[in-house]
Parts: C-alpha cells; structure tokens; sequence
C-alpha cells in the first residue's frame, strides 16, 4: 500500500513556521530599522557614565597674602541612585559604616529622584577609614562610590566667621532660581558673608570626565575629559594680624555679644570685622549634621548674626558727635560757652539725669567728659528734625553699602516720622532724649565705623569693603577701587573742635583706656541705655589724629561702660595696626 | 546502495547547518571574547562540532527504520539518564541539568529526551495509523508524559516546553482530530495555574516581567529591556563583529548562552540577524518538504518532529531577545554555547537528512 502524505496538513504546518518567521522579520524590521536610533542612543547611555570633577572654589586670602579658606582634599561617599541594585541591604550597610540612619540616606536619595544617573552625595569629608571600609566591602555595596571632593577649610575658624561667611547645600528654591546658572542639587553655595556675596567668582566650573562603564557601572576608560576650572581667588581687606587682635580682645572683654571693626577711612578698607559669639564655619564645610544646625539656628545668643553689620543698636553718647556738630554748624555753642551741669536737666515736670553734677564748665570740658547736660541743652535748642537731618547727612539710619550680605539701616527718628509711623506727636523730650542717642535711635556699627572715618578724613563717606582685589583665571589682578559714596559738607572750625573734643576724650576723658602710648588718636565712648539690660558700650575712634589711617569701632553688648569694656578692644585694634617695637615678636 | 544515498542528500540543509555552525561559532567568540577563557570556550565548540558531525553522519546513514526499532533502548536510556540527573546532576541556576563528564564538560540529558522523544512518538504513531479515537492518543500522550514530567522536575521550563511543542506538532502532522487537539490545549490551560506553583521564583518574576517590563527595570526585567536595546543599537548594519557595546560590557546576562541572538542583532545589524533567518529558512523549508516526500508515514513524522522542534527554538529564543516572548532558557539552534544542545541539534539534522536520503523513488 503507498503512503499516503496528510499534504493539507503538512502544508498548514508549512504556512504557520512562514508566518512566524514572518513576525520575526517584521520585529526585527521595528526594532532595528525603525526603532534603532532609540536604541542606539540606549545604548550609548548604558556604556557612558559622566562623572562630575568639582571645581575647588577660589581660595581667599587676608590683605598681606596669608590665607583665611582654603581647599583640604578629602573624600564624599555618594550613591548613585541607577545602580543602587537590590537597595535594601545595601542603604542598610552604608548606614551602618557611615553611623547614620538609613532612613537618612533614603531622604537623601528621594530628594534626587528625577536625576537618577546623578551620584547623590550621602556624606562629604568621609574619613579615610570610612573610605577605607567602602572599599573593602565594593562588591557588597554596588552603586555607592566615592568621589574626590575638596572641602573647605575656614584656617581661623570662628575668627572671621562672619565675614567670610559658610557654605551650605544649595535649597530647592535657591535651585530653581540659580538652575541656568548650572547648579545641580546637593551643590554648596555660599550662604553668608564673602562666600555669598561673591559666589560667582569663587565658584569655579565644574569638569566632567566621561567614562566608559560595564554593566556593573565599573569604569573601564576614559573618553573624554572637560578639567575642572578653579574658583577666582580673593584678597580681602582684612588684616590678620587685626582681625586676630579684634576677635581676641572682644571674646576677652568677658561679655556675651559684641562687635569691632576697623578701617581705613581714605579707602573704606575693612581691615577687621569681628563679631561675638562666633560659629565655626568648618561646620558647614561637610553638609552640617540637622542637630548641630539645630543647635546654631535656636541659639538665643545668635552666633550666626553678624553684629557689626546686621544689628542695631542705640548708639548711646556717640551719637553726640551729631548733636555737637550740629550745634557748632548752627553756631548755638563755641568752644568756651559754658554750661551749667548740676547733674540734670529739668523740662517742665520732666527731669534728666546725667552721672554726676559737674558744676559750671565749658562745652569742651562737657564734651571730653560726655557730659549729657551739655548735650539735653544742645539737643533741646536744635529740635528732633534738625538732629535726625544731621544724623543722615553724617552717614547714620543708611545702609553703607558694605560688600556683605545682610545689612540692615536701623532707624533715625524724627518728628515728621515718629507722626506717621507712631502717630504720636514728637515731644520737646524726644529731642533731648535723642541728643545723647537714647529713645528710638539704633544704627549699626558700621554706620559708626563710616561716620568716624567722614570726621577723620574731613568729610568723604568712604563705602566700606571687604574685598581688595579679585584674580582671574589668567591669574592677574583686579583691584577693586575706592568708592567716595559722597562727602560730608562739615566746617572746618566744626570738624577742628569735633577732632579737639575727641583727642580730649582719650587723653583726659572717658576713653582713656583705648590710649595707645606714643598714639595720638581722637575718639568717643558711649553707654547706651536699653531696655534690655545693662548699657550697651561704645568706642569710636581714629588715629593718628594729624594723618588718619585708621578708624575703631568697638562695641559690647552690655558692657555698660564704653571706657571700660569697649574701650580696650579698640586698643587692641590700634595695638595690631600700630605695633611698637616690643610688640613684634622676633623669631629666635 | 550508498551512491544513492547520496544522491538524495539534502544539501541546502546540510550547508545551511554547516553555515549556521561555523558562523554561530564566530558569534560566540565575540560573545565571550573578554572572558577570561575564551580560548577554551571556542576550542569546546569545534570540538562539539566535531562531535556532532560525527553523530550527525550517524543519525544520517543507519536506516532510520533500524533507529526507530531501537526506541525502547533510547527511551529506556533517556529515562534512566533523566532520573540520573536528578540525582547526581550538577546545579545551575537553582536546577539540576546537568551529568559532569570530566574533559568533556557536562551532558544535558533533556537535549537527548528531544530526539529520544521524536523517534519514539514517531514510531509509536506510525503503529497507529489512524489517531482517530481517544484510545489511540492516549498512549502516546502516556509515553510523552514521562520525560516531560522528568524535565519539569528539574525544573527546565523550557525544555518541557519545547518537549509538549513536538507532541503537538507531531500530534497535528499524523492527523489527530482537531477537536482532540483542542481538548488537549484546553486540558494544558486548565493545568497551568498548577505549573505556576511549582517554577521557581527567578522563573515567575520573567513571566510576571513579560507582562510589564518597566515593573523592576534592573532586576527581572533588565535582561528583557537590554536585550531589546542590545538588538535594536545594531539598526541595519550593526557596530561591527567584536564592537557590540552591550555585548562588551556584559550588559546582558548570558549573552553567549540563550542571548547569543542579541550579539548578533547588535554586532551585524539587520542584515546579519536577517541573513541567519534566511539561513534557517531555508533549513526548515527544506525540512518540510523532506516530510512531505518522505517514503512512509515514520519518516514524514520523524522529519516533522525535528523541523517543528527547530521552529520553536528559533521562534521562542529570537522572540524573547525582540521582546515578544517572555524570558525561557531555550537555546538559539547550532549557535547558542552548549554542547549537548549543539550535537542533538546536529543529531536531529542527521535524522531529517536521512529521511530525505531515503524518500520514495521518483517515477519516471
């Protein structure tokens, strides 16, 4: 019998093999033809990984060229969220080497959610043990690496906390606004003082360096390299030497808070800007742990204020300078008028005291000795309205424009404005009050310190800076120019009692103890009255008086005597400007 | 006798087998070219080339008549092999697949169970001429059961899979009724759900992955994903032999083994991955029109068997790299590294040819 073939059969079998090769082809066809550029670029996505080279910021030195930040090399453990395979185990582990909790890195990492091939950085300055212990354990720990990182490294630490300013990690709405400029999340900004105010020319451009990787996301070669480019270095206007001696002698002074600057009046060259208590902003060099942050925002003392700049306070009797100049420009008192100092002054039912009575003396007498019956009777004659004018004009109540972030104007009231903003009329009291600087003047120190430097110099208003020059990427210089913001239309026989009157201060008067032997200098103290304790204390001055070089502002939260408590660390300031001989250490 | 053996080769499969094999071997170089062994990986091949030739030559030229007589020693051997490697097979990939045989690595008994498989149901088949009634069909589902269950047990979910596609096929080719056939795949889904629970883990989240690749793109759905893009970088004319990227850089887990398609797709491009389609076309058509010349109703479900298990490979093992097949362990035919699958495969063309060789006499 011949076989007989199932032909229909064998042909349907023939038909469904055709049509599933067919499906194959048409897939193919999709997939490589239509599709293969997606692919491609896939492709190319897999194999490269961009690793970003951080560009050191730009290093920032004192005027005399020794550096206040620099750059330490150190390492940052960071994640890199894409090859975070089987993450569970693996945040486990990190957070056990680094001893912080997972749930810390997991915020961390959900925080970068939609940039998963960026590494996230889980900590900054990890220490070479911690380092060393990733490494032993890499197979374990896929997708955690360890990028080579500068941090900053604050040399002084607190000394110059505040103008130098700290860094942070740049937050979410900072990012949204500085995106263009090429900042990624989880990069350090500059926060306060120096550090923010010139961010721009710190910060440096970042490099890439492109890689080629394995599955395992392990480098193999480089492919191309775009180097990092530094941050512009900085000359300050400080100096050192002051600064250190400001610092010291503020913490020395025994009391809570306080403030000092110098500065040179023909250029408005800060050459020191302390401020008490301080920071150290090698805390925030590494990301700050939310407790230490904790602790420095919620403190009551305010570390991160800086007082010299960004608080005001009543300027107590220096703000007799405005009320003499005042009179003499009105020529309501010369140098011998002489005034009757019982030790009060009494307007209508109200009386105002003064220290001591001091008999019958002449304004000069009352002004070397801060005599405030001298100053109720001036003050009483010119009106609130012709103080407050006299303020402005002399550089109080305004911002002075310094190159750091967070000033702030203080207030100088007056009889118009007291109308609007208290809707009290302005009360003959309020003008006798306001001549030794009590009631509702505040001004910061810096306005202070400006002030000083127009009577030093003869009138102009010098804007105070803290930057001496800036360097570019080409390494040569661009100093930064003195800027007269306007000048002061002071008389001449004003300014010479003024200068007469604060030479007598410091030699024979209240702001004896700022005397620096062999220095002749000018100066004014202060106690101003707060409610919030004892007198605050001032002590503005210049020195040498023929040819000023030099302004002090010193000034102590409740020092309660400007001669006593502030006094000594303007000194201080004029020892490190002016050294005598036996101040200079010699090295043996 | 043997002139007219030879007369009736079939070359265009011989050739396309030998092209694929050589060809397939260079893809494998590339696949394992940073390796570490690579050397070794491709002497193992030529040597299993070797090999398979040797029993391909056999397959091709003892009658297959005389083979078919012989179906309860190689069952038997099967079965016994199968049970063995239950027993003292060597683990991979959480199960147990394999025999060590020393120098020459290790030996896959489910490769033999598919020709094993094909000779037995062929010559049980061919004793019933009709598979008419359900007392015919029964058997041979008994008789294909056993080494399926065995596989299973492994578990080698794609070799079972591979095994029940060649009753199927065989099962249609010898003219079981339609209405059985449908019974018998409704029976397969209702028994679905049951295999679920006895896959592995790794086996379930494939599946689970099919469905939806994105779910955990860098656990179970990675290889899936990388693979698509592995094929797709190649467009048509691909980065070059040895330039794949994803090939290079390991980024897809057993590339030389049941991905070696994706070296070829990226590496060779649309017209390499089409040339070795063409090549398998040819293969199978050839194939089948050797079954539908062949003298008797043994050697036409003999032929039907082998072309219908090289089919599904190709289909399975090319759709899942293109994403259109879940992820299953069925190696490419003649290329995917494994030596045990190389010499069945050149085995089952041995068998196809010998069918062909010995087709009816064309009247004059």
């Amino acid at each position: 019998m011949e076989f007989q073939q199932p032909s229909r059969r064998l042909f349907i079998l023939n038909l469904i093999i055709g049509m599933l090769v067919g499906i194959l082809v048409v897939r193919l066809w999709q997939v490589q033809v239509l599709q293969g550029a997606s692919y491609l670029r896939q492709s190319e996505e897999n194999r490269i990984r961009d690793y970003t080279l951080t560009a050191p910021r730009g290093i920032i030195y004192d005027r005399k060229g020794r550096p206040l930040v620099r750059n330490r090399p150190a390492f940052t453990v960071a994640v890199l969220p894409l090859e975070l395979r089987n993450s569970t185990p693996v945040i486990q582990r990190l957070a056990s080497i680094l001893t912080i909790s997972p749930q810390e890195i997991t915020a961390r990492i959900d925080r970068n959610r939609p940039r998963l091939f960026e590494p996230v950085r889980i900590k900054r300055d990890a220490g070479s043990h911690v380092v060393a212990m990733i490494e032993e354990n890499r197979l374990d720990l896929p997708g955690v690496i360890i990028l080579p990182e500068p941090v900053r490294d604050y040399v002084h630490g607190k000394m110059a906390a505040h103008v130098l300013g700290y860094l942070g990690e740049i937050d979410p709405t900072e990012l949204a606004a500085r995106q263009v400029e090429g900042y990624k999340p989880g990069d350090l900004i500059g926060k306060a003082g120096v550090e923010r105010a010139y961010e721009t020319v710190l910060r440096g451009t970042d490099g890439r360096l492109r890689m080629e990787v394995d599955a395992l996301g392990r480098p193999l070669r480089v492919l191309s390299r775009a180097p990092a480019i530094p941050g512009r270095a900085i000359v300050l206007t400080l100096d050192l030497d002051v600064q250190k001696a400001a610092y010291d002698a503020l913490q020395a002074s025994g009391m809570q808070a306080g403030a000092a600057i110098a500065m040179d009046p023909r250029t408005g060259d800060i050459l020191a800007m302390a401020s008490i208590p301080s920071y150290d902003p090698n805390l925030f060099a590494i990301s700050i742990s939310p407790q230490v942050w904790q602790a420095i925002t919620t403190d009551r003392s305010k570390p991160l204020l800086n007082r010299a700049i960004a608080a005001t306070y009543e300027p107590g009797s220096v703000f007799k300078l405005v009320t003499a100049t005042a009179a003499l420009d009105h020529g309501i008192v010369s140098r011998r008028t002489m005034f009757d100092a019982p030790g009060y002054f009494q307007l209508g039912q109200w009386t105002f005291g003064d220290l001591r009575a001091w008999g019958r003396i002449d304004f000069l007498t009352g002004f070397a000795n801060s005599v405030n019956v001298v100053f109720y009777t001036l003050g009483y004659r010119l009106g609130g309205e012709e103080l407050a004018k006299y303020a402005f004009l002399m550089g109080l109540g305004e911002l002075t424009g310094v190159d750091l972030p967070g000033e702030i104007n203080g207030t100088i009231p007056s009889p118009s404005t007291k109308e609007q903003l208290v809707g009290e009329p302005w009360f003959p009291g309020d003008s006798v009050n306001m001549s030794i600087g009590q009631g509702a003047v505040t001004v910061t120190p810096i306005q202070v310190a400006r002030m000083l430097g127009g009577i030093a110099t003869g009138g102009p208003l010098l804007q105070p800076r803290v930057v001496l020059m800036t360097y570019d990427r080409t390494r040569s210089a661009h100093p930064s120019e003195p800027y007269v913001q306007r000048s002061v239309p002071y008389q001449d026989s004003t300014l010479a009692l003024l200068r007469e009157g604060m030479r007598a201060v410091v030699e024979r008067g209240s702001g004896y103890g700022a005397r620096v032997e062999g220095l002749p200098m000018a100066g004014k103290t202060g106690s101003a009255e707060n409610p919030r304790g004892k007198p605050h204390a001032w002590f503005a001055g210049y020195a040498p008086v023929a040819e000023p070089r030099i302004v002090v502002v010193a000034f102590v939260e409740h020092g309660f005597r400007g001669g006593i408590s502030a006094a000594p660390v303007a000194r201080a300031m004029l020892r490190a400007v002016f050294p005598r001989p036996a101040d200079v250490q010699v090295p043996r | 006798m043997s002139r007219r053996l030879l007369r009736y080769l079939d070359w265009p499969v011989l050739a396309a087998t030998c092209i694929l094999v050589a060809g397939g071997a260079v893809v494998l170089y590339s696949a394992v070219q940073n390796s570490g062994d690579a050397g070794a990986l491709v002497r193992a091949r030529v040597l299993h080339a070797i090999f398979g030739l040797v029993v391909l030559a056999l397959a091709a030229f003892i009658d297959y008549q005389t083979i078919a007589r012989a179906w309860r020693p190689i069952l038997g051997t099967t079965l016994f092999l199968l049970l063995a490697v239950l027993i003292v097979g060597r683990s991979s990939m959480g199960a147990q697949r394999w025999i060590p045989l020393g120098p020459l690595g290790g030996f896959q008994p489910s490769e033999l169970a598919k020709l094993a498989l094909i000779i037995t149901l062929a010559k049980h088949m061919d004793g019933h001429k009709e598979l008419t009634s359900w007392r015919d069909i029964l058997p041979v589902l008994a008789q294909a059961a056993v080494p399926i269950a065995l596989v299973v047990r492994q578990p080698d979910l794609g070799t079972s899979m591979v095994l029940t596609a060649i009753v199927a096929v065989m099962l249609f080719a010898g003219g079981a009724p339609l209405r059985a056939m449908g019974a018998m795949g409704a029976g397969a889904a209702a028994v679905a759900p049951m295999a679920w629970r006895i896959l592995h883990d790794y086996q379930r989240r494939r599946l689970l992955v099919f469905i939806d690749p994105g779910a955990d793109p860098l656990g179970a759905g990675y290889a899936l994903i990388q693979s698509k893009i592995a094929v797709g970088s190649g467009q048509v004319f691909g980065k070059g032999l040895l330039h794949g990227t994803q090939n290079l850089l390991h980024f897809i887990p057993e590339q030389h083994t049941d991905f070696v398609f994706t070296v070829i797709g990226e590496e060779l491009g649309f017209i390499g991955a089409a040339l070795m389609l063409a090549l398998f076309v040819v293969w199978l058509w050839r194939g089948m029109s050797i079954a539908a010349q062949a003298k008797d109703r043994l050697g036409m479900l003999m032929a039907v068997g082998v072309v219908g298990m090289i089919a599904f490979h190709l289909f399975i093992n090319v759709g899942m790299t293109l994403g259109l097949m879940p992820i299953t362990g069925i190696p490419l035919p003649f290329i995917s590294h494994g030596g045990s699958a190389l010499v069945a495969m050149m085995g089952a063309t041995g068998l196809l040819l010998n069918v062909g060789m010995r087709r009816k006499k064309i009247r004059f």
